[in-house]
């Protein structure tokens, strides 16, 4: 009997404190939802799909509560729950059109994710063992099995090299709306728990955050390489996702103030103006039938109001002032120049990639000449649709201008 | 002290305003340039007697403020009134253009983040502006005559990298000194690796700005789309103000470039490669805004020239040619968009005889040739004098100081040469028949880029009054002291006689006893047209040399074109990325894949559903099990 209460005991304290609102949780539930609320909206105003779409929207609100519940929350365990959810939604929405390939993509995507997962509980497992708590905040003592085995997870949820092969594949099947929460929501699970549990613990060692750092921004340059290569939009999309969320994670592994604060400006920038970008490349796919970015162009005469805030967009990853990115990029910048000036060469090198990138891009997108006889025997792109990426264009520009405000905000945040 | 604030916003609001607005948009424009204008010659009269400088927001680690001198003061005032002009002239020159409304936005923005640049006391804050600076150049570039896309998309490209490599720059100064505030005092030695790796990031960002070897190709680039109140606005003006401007503040009020000769060895050889190379290209042109613009090139090595000799009269110099350089250049710029505002055409073959269609445009325009090649009593002789002065004076310092000298005269000597030629393909020789209607430019177009020449011309007889004393030595941390000797206002009175003399000649000579006949070649009678004398090969006989033939045929093919070179070298790492190391994990996961597969495939070839073969399984299962327990030692 007395077994028995103690079980009871550690099971309820294993699921106790599953929620904080502590600043960052509040600054990233915050972001989750508008990104989830935008992206029921638009799916409410662009969904043709007849059959299904009780799972559609079933989906897309998995995605959403799992990314809310898993940033407002400091418990392992759940973490490890909501990661699971989110591994369960993608799998079902990469598969969502039922074509062949896209099963098979689908089957790709949920094996990864849910190996990345099982990683991470046996990591989890780990440090119970050894701190007899799974919450954050009151883990003393770090593993090196542990901390591998959480950081893989971390590595695929938040596709790092060389654990990112599952994000093109998900990317070229899942419907745009989804694909802007998968882009704003899911792929900062990972980047989102590395700051949880490593830099605002500071329980890694040094060495292996300089490691980490190290990976993050070589991630960063090859995504940004291979998307400068890439001529398919969502194939450019998801390695430009590859290469930012490296960014992200090398401002959290630098670590510091800085590098939190940077990181997580950067998974604002990013999901704001990545969830558009996808938006944006479902309503050219539907205008035009096509997703070959050389096939594709004058963008800017078809619909000027989308071109314009995608074109805002692209700003906001480059790391224009005045959109978000700018502060975000600065600031991560700054961080890995603290840590070693080499780190600050490699920042550099994938921030010149990402300028080259996404001028190719619009200059392809927004100018190509050949395309501009073919614009007025295309429709309009949906107005709904257009208005939301505006809207996002426009959040990221007030963010950027009231910088003060989210970087006020996130001072008072957590860390050690 | 508000005031600081209007500047930037004053243009900002009213542009938006004016945007939004049409209808008034000549209003609101007109109400923010003047006002900026306004605010600036008041700043510019407060910094002559004191420096202003304040905090606006402490941003965690960054404090943002506001710092005004006599240099910052200055500039902002040229600023205002380069905008102010320009914006005047493409009032008409863009009317009723595809994007005009854009356009003027853009002209107002780009106020606003240069005079964010020049008042900023924070590398920070200056770097907010300069950034800035990069989409509203995009911008504006974007707007072209023709499809101007290709240019715009270059220009960002080199701009857009080279900021982050001095965003690197001035990250290494943050680390190193805790804060990224100017003038530092005392200022930073470049002695340690960290501060000359800072220092030239620095200098690449500031470079690319002003258009400096080898990061200059996104000029002659836009000059062959972009109209010419674009091209007199950025990389004629603005640009080369705030990268000068930048680099001065770099040099002289963070770090002291004057003890590190490597630094200014550096500095004075890319000036030289860049005055020779530049020129040599602009001498074989035979379109005209493309010529112009290769001399925009040109004129950055004189300043660099001038800051590297790190000897107080050559930095004067330097700083004097800069502004120098954006008066005449503009005037040049919109002389000959005035020219192609009513020709609609800037091939020097299509040209000639202009000048006694459009007199204003031809005065304009010839002070403006005057004073970039150099020509006495005019302000582009007078700051190339310096240049020379301080040249002269490193030659204890610096053995090799003849080569820099030659390299500055014998530029000055090519961009004369190359002026003559235009000159003479648009203004003089003969008309082409197509071009018999053609009238001055409109008043509008006409009256800035006379200004400006005018003030090219008071800038060099009143050299020493007016700009040096009031503008270039109040703004410098240094005496300057003159070694050589130059009266501009003699000069100009011997140069005057000099000139009446000839006229004198001149009329009592062969003035009135030309002989007007047909031309004829080989007996055959050629019409006017045919027999039409057109500069553009006037130096063709250079670019047939055969020791410069192949070097002409490098640099038109984008051999010397560092921006080639850049984007091929990422281009190369983006295949190999994309090909190999991302195509390499694909793979591996599927042999991996594979191998799981073909395991799977194994052990259900062994369940073949009989009975016998599942039994004789469990008995070697509890074989393998007795033997490691025996093998254990498990008695």
């Amino acid at each position: 009997m007395a077994e028995d209460r103690c079980a009871e005991k550690e099971i309820r304290k294993m699921i106790s404190r599953n929620f904080t609102l502590d600043n960052y949780g509040i600054f990233l539930g915050t972001l989750f939802m508008l990104i989830g609320l935008i992206s029921f909206i638009y799916a409410l105003a662009t969904i043709r799909q007849k059959g299904h779409r009780l799972e559609y929207y079933l989906v897309l609100t998995l995605i959403v509560v799992s990314g809310v519940a898993a940033a407002l929350s400091k418990n392992l365990l759940f973490i490890y729950v909501c990661w699971e959810v989110a591994a369960f939604a993608v799998w079902r929405a990469v598969g969502f059109y039922r074509r062949g390939g896209d099963l098979q993509n689908a089957m790709t995507v949920f094996i990864m994710n849910f190996t990345a997962t099982v990683l991470m509980l046996v990591g989890i497992l780990i440090l119970y063992v050894r701190n007899a708590t799974v919450v954050i905040d009151e883990l003393s003592a770090m593993d090196t099995t542990a901390i591998v085995l959480i950081v893989l997870g971390i590595m695929v949820k938040s596709v790092i090299l060389p654990l990112h092969t599952w994000l093109v594949p998900a990317y070229r099947a899942i419907p745009s709306a989804i694909g802007g929460c998968l882009a704003g929501v899911t792929e900062n699970l990972g980047v989102v728990l590395f700051l949880r549990l490593f830099t605002s613990t500071a329980l890694m060692p040094p060495d292996a955050a300089m490691f980490i750092s190290w990976l993050a921004i070589i991630s960063s340059i090859i995504g940004g390489g291979a998307a400068l290569f890439a001529t398919n939009l969502r194939e450019l999309l998801a390695y430009s996702t590859i290469s930012q969320v490296g960014f992200i994670l090398l401002g959290f592994a630098v670590g510091g103030k800085y590098g939190a604060i940077g990181g997580l400006l950067f998974i604002v920038a990013h999901a704001l103006a990545k969830s558009g970008l996808f938006y944006g490349v479902g309503m050219i796919e539907d205008v035009t039938g096509k997703d070959d970015l050389r096939n594709i162009g004058c963008l800017v005469r078809l619909s000027p109001t989308l071109a314009i805030s995608m074109a805002l967009l692209f700003g906001s990853i480059v790391g224009f002032f005045p959109l978000i990115g700018f502060f975000a990029k600065l600031y991560v910048v700054f961080a890995a120049v603290e840590k070693t000036a080499y780190l600050g060469v490699a920042a550099i090198v994938s921030a010149a990639f990402t300028v080259l990138y996404n001028s190719r891009f619009s200059q392809e997108l927004f100018f190509n000449p050949k395309m501009c006889e073919l614009v007025p025997r295309l429709k309009r792109p949906s107005t709904t649709g257009t208005v939301l990426v505006f809207v996002l264009a426009l959040i990221s520009i007030m963010l950027g201008i009231f910088f003060y405000q989210p970087i006020a905000f996130l001072m008072g945040g957590s860390l050690p | 002290v508000n005031e600081v604030s209007y500047i930037i916003l004053l243009p900002a609001i009213a542009g938006l305003f004016a945007y939004l607005i049409r209808r008034l948009r000549s209003e609101f424009n007109f109400i923010g340039f003047v006002l900026t204008l306004f605010v600036s010659f008041k700043l510019f009269l407060l910094t002559r007697t004191q420096v202003i400088s304040y905090s606006i927001a402490t941003v965690p680690p960054f404090n943002f403020r506001f710092y005004l001198d006599s240099l910052a003061g200055f500039i902002v005032l040229f600023n205002a009134i380069f905008a102010f002009l320009i914006w005047t002239y493409a009032l008409r020159s863009m009317s009723k253009a595809e994007g005009e409304n854009m356009y003027h936005l853009y002209l107002a923005l780009t106020l606003s983040a240069a005079n964010g640049v020049v008042v900023s006391g924070n590398f920070v804050l200056l770097f907010i502006f300069w950034n800035v600076l990069v989409f509203s150049l995009y911008g504006i570039l974007l707007i072209g005559k023709t499809d101007s896309s290709f240019a715009a998309y270059k220009a960002l490209k080199i701009i857009g990298i080279s900021d982050y490599v001095m965003l690197l720059g001035i990250a290494i100064i943050f680390v190193t000194t805790g804060h990224t505030d100017f003038p530092v005092d005392p200022r930073l030695p470049l002695d340690q690796p960290w501060s000359i790796v800072a220092y030239i990031l620095i200098m690449v960002g500031a470079m690319a700005k002003a258009g400096s070897m080898p990061l200059h190709t996104w000029i002659p680039e836009a000059s062959k789309v972009v109209p010419a109140s674009t091209m007199a606005y950025m990389p004629g003006s603005l640009d080369k103000l705030l990268g000068i401007y930048v680099l001065i503040r770099t040099s002289f009020f963070v770090f002291d470039i004057t003890h590190s000769i490597a630094i200014r060895l550096v500095l004075m050889i890319i000036g030289s490669v860049t005055i020779i190379g530049a020129v040599m290209m602009a001498m074989v042109q035979k379109e005209a805004m493309r010529l112009l613009s290769f001399h925009a090139v040109s004129q950055v090595g004189y300043m660099l020239l001038g800051i590297g000799t790190g000897i107080p009269v050559g930095i004067a110099g330097g700083l004097f040619h800069m502004i120098n350089n954006a008066l005449y250049k503009s005037s040049l710029f919109l002389s000959m968009g005035s020219v192609e505002y009513r020709t609609k055409t800037t091939q020097l073959d299509k040209l000639g005889g202009l000048g006694v269609k459009m007199p204003f445009t031809l005065v304009a325009f010839t002070i403006a040739a005057l004073a970039i090649s150099g020509i006495p009593p005019l302000n582009g002789f007078f700051s190339k004098w310096m240049i020379y002065q301080a040249i002269i004076d490193l030659s204890g310092e610096i053995p090799i100081w003849p080569v820099f000298l030659v390299a500055a005269m014998f530029g000055s000597v090519l961009t004369l040469a190359s002026f003559l030629k235009l000159l003479h393909s648009v203004f003089l020789g003969a008309m082409p028949q197509k071009l018999g209607r053609v009238r001055e430019a409109r008043f509008e177009m006409v009256v800035p880029s006379l200004i400006l020449s005018m003030l090219c011309v008071v800038f060099g007889i009143f050299a020493w009054q007016v700009p040096l004393a009031r503008l270039i030595k109040p703004a410098l941390p240094f005496a300057i002291t003159e070694t050589g000797a130059w009266f501009p206002l003699l000069a100009t009175g011997l140069i005057i006689i000099g000139i009446v003399i000839g006229l004198i000649i001149f009329l009592f000579g062969t003035a009135f006893r030309g002989r007007r006949d047909r031309v004829f070649v080989g007996g055959e009678i050629m019409d006017n047209e045919e027999a039409r004398i057109t500069g553009p090969d006037f130096y063709s006989s250079v670019h047939t040399m055969e020791i410069l033939e192949k070097s002409y045929q490098f640099g038109e093919e984008g051999t010397f074109d560092f921006y080639n070179y850049l984007t091929g070298i990422m281009h190369g790492f983006a295949v190999l990325f994309k090909k190999i190391v991302d195509r390499g994990f694909e793979l591996f996961y599927l042999s991996l894949a594979k191998i799981v597969r073909n395991f799977g495939k194994m052990i259900s070839s062994l369940h073949t559903g009989e009975l016998y073969l599942y039994l004789s399984w469990i008995l070697i299962g509890f074989i393998v099990i007795l033997l490691l327990l025996g093998f254990a030692g498990v008695n």
